[in-house]
């Protein structure tokens, strides 16, 4: 399958130093085929509809992050979620991911899951409330293949009475 | 649902047709910045919630002006307001244009 090779050739992040040039070359190379594909007609549109300090916030993070209790990524692509609650500290998450320097993510995990920086919003009522589970996806390069974790999470996100998403990619 | 997205690959969020995106010429594995800046986390942040409650039409690609390690950054004092570098890529501050937009989408059925 082209992708899965294409895919493969991204495992050499974690062992070739790679500068930025040569890992956008890849995300494109990568996603750009599949967005056309996927991406079509209207672009969906939700306006904030409350303050945000009565919002509702969750956090969604592409960068491999999960509690280090949870099971990890596998390395070489993986259409899972893991469920991060919002009380996690630092100590308590991993990543597991190789397709990126995580050398700075991994003594400042907000790099990845600013959930640090959100819980100060909260406490400074700049945001009304974290929500109670944020979530983390893993390498995937196949973007058909995430689409049930996807709709799975935004099924969760909805039912949970979220107001605003914010997603941080790795 | 609101959402916005960060993005370190402008061509994706041009791709993507996602509601609102938030563009960094940062490397990979450094959406927020730099580790321990927390003043430079707390501006992206803001510029998030910005995005949130200013962007005027869905499918805005905002890149953000700041340049990877060259920028000092100033504690966010008023998170009520929305961020400048939001503001000014939005087109000056929030006024009749995006006003009557909204009203001609609100008079579409939308909110």
């Amino acid at each position: 399958m082209r992708t899965r090779g294409l895919f493969n050739s991204a495992t050499l992040f974690g062992v070739v130093p790679v500068g930025t040039a040569f890992g956008h070359w890849i995300s494109k190379l990568i996603a750009l085929p599949q967005l056309r594909r996927l991406a079509v007609g209207e672009v969906p549109w939700t306006p904030l509809r409350k303050p945000l300090s009565d919002s509702t916030v969750v956090l969604i993070s592409t960068g491999g992050v999960h509690l280090r209790s949870d099971r990890p990524f596998n390395l070489n692509g993986d259409p899972t979620y893991r469920v991060i609650p919002r009380g996690a500290e630092a100590a308590d998450l991993a990543i597991s991911h190789q397709a990126y320097d995580r050398t700075d993510a991994l003594r400042d995990i907000n790099l990845v899951f600013p959930i640090e920086r959100l819980r100060e919003l909260e406490a400074e009522h700049v945001i009304g409330r974290l929500a109670e589970d944020h979530y983390g996806f893993g390498l995937m390069g196949s973007a058909r293949r995430l689409m049930p974790a996807m709709k799975e999470v935004a099924r969760r996100i909805s039912e949970s009475g979220v107001d605003l998403a914010l997603l941080v990619p790795a | 649902m609101t959402t916005v997205a960060l993005a370190l690959v402008k061509e994706v969020a041009d791709a993507a047709h996602a509601p609102r995106f938030l563009y960094l010429h940062w490397p990979f594995g450094h959406a927020l910045g730099e580790p321990g800046n927390v003043a430079q986390q707390r501006t992206v942040l803001h510029d998030m919630l910005s995005m949130a409650t200013s962007a005027p039409r869905p499918g805005l690609v905002i890149e953000l002006p700041y340049r990877w390690r060259r920028e000092t950054y100033s504690p966010v004092r008023d998170w009520q307001t929305p961020s400048q570098a939001v503001v000014s890529a939005l087109g000056g501050p929030m006024s009749e244009p995006v006003t009557s937009r909204r009203a001609v989408r609100g008079g579409q059925g939308g909110s």
